[in-house]
């Protein structure tokens, strides 16, 4: 796949492969979306995302007007200032899908597909995707900047989604895919009444081995496609896209080309009403922030660095105090060390919401997912309450809580992850 | 005298026969029905001015534009727009200064709740007195919980057919008599099915089947006990979890003391729900439904509705304050027959102890008095005078 000079790919712990600059640093891309009051996001072969700062609401997200002026104006960034473009020099030529385009200071910016690349000051070290997230927060969130990535490496008919447990291998519907136990040696035990409930999935007959792909004959001529040697199947009971119902089966298993780091040593999984969500050693449920402003740049508020005005508002009526009581963060014991780098321990100004620096006074040692804290709520009582999860705006899609659902049985598959 | 008793005997049989003509035997003693409409019991004229003779009420965006008009002065987004989502979702029982609508007639839906008659009850559509629905004064006069225009109403009581989540299964044990039977047992389940549908995926048809929700659902498996009058049946009062989710957020009602009044046939089953609704868990509802965005569709501000329940409350006083936290009401509601599979109901007797549902206290939860008032930073502005 050619690439421009420097431009590579990047492992990484939740999106699985990106392309990074020659530094490390995760590529985004923020192409134009449709919100409530109209479009936003860079146009095919230009950059919207510029060095003025931009002072007042854009009025995308109805009920309210445009023209409100934004809070913490005196240190609200540039869009530039957290998403610098990745420039090409005057000599690149374009190679691929990556070609290049001409910002209005007149320097050039590679772009990809299309659309304008950049990277995110938010992004410290290779593998880092602390900016963006490929997988959808609902209809109504902010038009988000996403990693790009290189197609995934899979056959024609399937895809991959990002799940707050994993890269989940779907088909090209969304249905999930299973594997069995029962298959061993790169056979398929799964005959004719099996094959009612689980689905083979059956390859053309051109159809060509590949890496960790390969294929079975299920008869003479019939051909099932499996990944790691394990023959591949739908469940005819999920219903709909994006399901881990099927894992249910004892023996059956969905396929994962990554699986997501385990959380923090200590937290639990708790049942709900809807599935599964993360929650804290006693049971409450785990809930993450997310939030992004409704002024043309879409500018993300959910990560310490950035305005709290938004979160304070959401969790405490603007109290500090309250919002303490209310949506407490979730503190770390002295000692404890992250396993990975989804989650981490930063310190926190609690009144503030602010980045601490360790030794500060007052300041709480609290678990973070992505580089934002996470948090449980006062009002759930029982382990399995979940009744802040779309708390917020626009059901907690633009400045609100969502819980971190590890699965979801009843909508589609379609609960955010994690913010 | 034979002949008199010969013609005794005459009476009798063609007595005991017509009897049997309206007797509905159920096989096996149990029918199940699943949920296929919701609605709050809104009692309404096809002409507002007649139910609401001071108008409806206005939404966020009528009250934003009130509070906030675009005078040309400069307006922060976070005392303004920030403002009015704090209400939302942190929302008191201090004034807003809104006048609030409420239907001046006297006729309502419902049921007599307390076994008393008092000034503020409803007389019902038969002339029973005594009908406890403050409910209706809160949401009567909503242009979104109004039958024709009533655009949010709908789209809620579509959830009930299209979610899953939502599937509620009611089911009869012990039923001799479809038509009388003076102890039947009501379990509520939650389905894991879509409902059976005509070929043209418009109509609901009776006689689908169900599995019961045994994992993720046993909050919802509850029990009644009941009774059937003339083919009506009633249940004792008893708290009620109902799922409700709209818009793919997890939400349910808590209606305390609740009881069903459905009208049976052996395909379908249609009337109330009455009882008395917890105010946050509606608010909490509404709030995870419909973000301010759709309550403007309809002319609903959330922030008046609940300043209008709490002061229409009419039950479960808090102990700490006093103030009356649950709200007399109805939900009208229809149901089609069911089937539930019967390894479904194997599952069931070995699923083990079942958790309480638990009902949602206000956020944050308990509250100070102080936030109960309303007197938090940051209020002056949103609530002032428009």
């Amino acid at each position: 796949m050619p690439t421009p000079p420097g431009v590579r790919v990047q492992a990484t712990e939740l999106e699985g492969p990106v392309f990074a600059d020659a530094k490390g640093r995760t590529l985004y891309r923020w192409p134009l979306g449709q919100l409530r009051n109209g479009p936003t996001g860079d146009p095919p072969g230009k950059s919207e995302c510029s060095d003025q700062r931009i002072e007042v609401s854009a009025g995308l997200m109805s009920p309210y007007p445009s023209g409100l002026r934004l809070p913490d104006l005196e240190r609200r960034p540039a869009c530039t200032d957290l998403w610098p473009p990745f420039k090409a020099n005057e000599r690149a030529r374009p190679v691929g899908d990556w070609t290049i385009l001409k910002r209005k200071d007149g320097t050039f910016q590679w772009a990809y597909e299309g659309f304008a690349v950049y990277t995110s000051v938010l992004d410290r070290r290779p593998g880092d995707v602390l900016g963006g997230r490929s997988d959808k927060r609902g209809g109504d969130s902010p038009i988000m900047r996403e990693p790009i990535k290189p197609p995934p490496d899979v056959p024609p008919g399937f895809s991959v989604t990002t799940k707050s447990t994993g890269r989940l291998l779907v088909t090209e519907k969304g249905y999930s895919v299973y594997s069995s136990d029962h298959d061993i040696s790169g056979k398929s035990k799964c005959d004719a009444a099996c094959a009612e409930t689980w689905i083979p999935i059956l390859a053309p007959a051109f159809a060509q081995p590949n890496g960790e792909w390969s294929l079975v004959e299920r008869s003479a001529g019939v051909k099932q496609w499996a990944f790691q040697d394990r023959p591949l199947y739908t469940y005819r009971l999920d219903g709909d896209t994006n399901k881990l119902k099927g894992s249910d089966v004892p023996g059956w298993h969905n396929v994962y080309l990554q699986r997501a780091p385990a959380p923090p040593a200590g937290f639990t999984v708790q049942d709900t009403t809807v599935g599964q969500v993360l929650a804290d050693a006693q049971g409450r449920t785990i809930y993450t922030y997310f939030c992004g402003d409704d002024a043309m740049d879409q500018l993300a508020c959910d990560h310490p660095t950035l305005t709290q005005a938004y979160r304070l508002a959401i969790c405490g009526g603007g109290d500090p105090g309250r919002c303490l009581r209310a949506f407490p963060y979730v503190t770390a014991p002295e000692d404890a060390k992250s396993t990975s780098r989804a989650w981490s321990v930063i310190t926190i100004e609690p009144l503030t919401g602010r980045l601490a620096s360790p030794k500060q006074q007052g300041a709480l040692r609290v678990w973070a997912y992505r580089d934002r804290p996470v948090y449980t709520f006062a009002g759930d009582r029982r382990p399995g309450d979940a009744f802040a999860d779309g708390h917020g705006e626009f059901r907690g899609q633009r400045n609100g809580f969502k819980a971190f659902w590890l699965r979801d049985d009843f909508f589609n598959g379609d609960q955010p992850g994690p913010g | 005298m034979a002949k008199q008793a010969q013609l005794a005997g005459v009476v009798a049989l063609l007595i005991a026969s017509l009897q049997s003509a309206h007797a509905e035997t159920v096989n096996g003693g149990t029918i199940a029905y699943a949920m296929t409409s919701l609605r709050w019991a809104t009692y309404l004229k096809p002409d507002a001015r007649v139910d609401c003779p001071d108008g409806v009420n206005d939404g966020p965006r009528e009250q934003f534009s009130a509070l906030f008009p675009d005078n040309g002065q400069p307006r922060e987004l976070a005392k303004t727009q920030l403002q009015r989502e704090v209400q939302n979702w942190f929302p008191t029982t201090r004034p807003d200064y809104f006048p609030f609508r409420e239907p001046g007639g006297t006729q309502a839906l419902g049921l007599n709740l307390d076994g008393k008659v008092d000034p503020e009850d409803f007389t019902s559509l038969d002339g029973e007195p005594g009908i406890d629905n403050q409910m209706y004064r809160a949401l009567g006069c909503i242009n979104s919980h109004r039958d024709a225009q009533g655009i949010n109403d709908s789209l809620n009581s579509g959830e009930i057919v299209s979610n899953e989540y939502n599937r509620t299964l009611v089911e009869l044990n012990g039923v001799d008599d479809l038509a009388n039977d003076d102890e039947v047992e009501v379990k509520i389940y939650r389905g894991l099915d879509a409902l059976h549908m005509d070929a043209g995926g418009k109509d609901i048809l009776p006689g689908g089947t169900q599995r019961i929700d045994v994992r993720w659902g046993r909050k919802f498996i509850q029990r009644l006990d009941g009774k059937i009058v003339d083919g009506i049946l009633t249940t004792e009062p008893s708290d009620l979890l109902i799922p409700w989710a709209v818009f793919n957020l997890p939400a349910d009602e808590y209606v305390r003391d609740a009881r069903l009044r459905l009208t049976l046939s052996p395909t379908r089953a249609e009337g109330l729900i009455a009882g008395f609704t917890d105010v946050e868990s509606w608010h909490l509802q509404m709030m995870k439904s419909q973000s301010t965005h759709c309550q403007s569709y309809g002319q609903q501000s959330a922030m008046s509705i609940y300043k209008a329940m709490r002061r229409f409350a009419d039950a479960y006083p808090d102990p700490r304050t006093g103030a009356n936290t649950a709200i007399s009401s109805a939900l009208r509601t229809t149901f089609t027959q069911v089937f539930i599979l019967p390894e479904s109901k194997a599952a069931l007797a070995s699923a083990g102890p079942l958790p309480r549902a638990t009902m949602y206290g206000g956020t944050p939860h308990p509250r100070t008095p102080e936030e109960e008032a309303g007197d938090l930073p940051g209020r002056a502005v949103a609530t002032r005078e428009p």
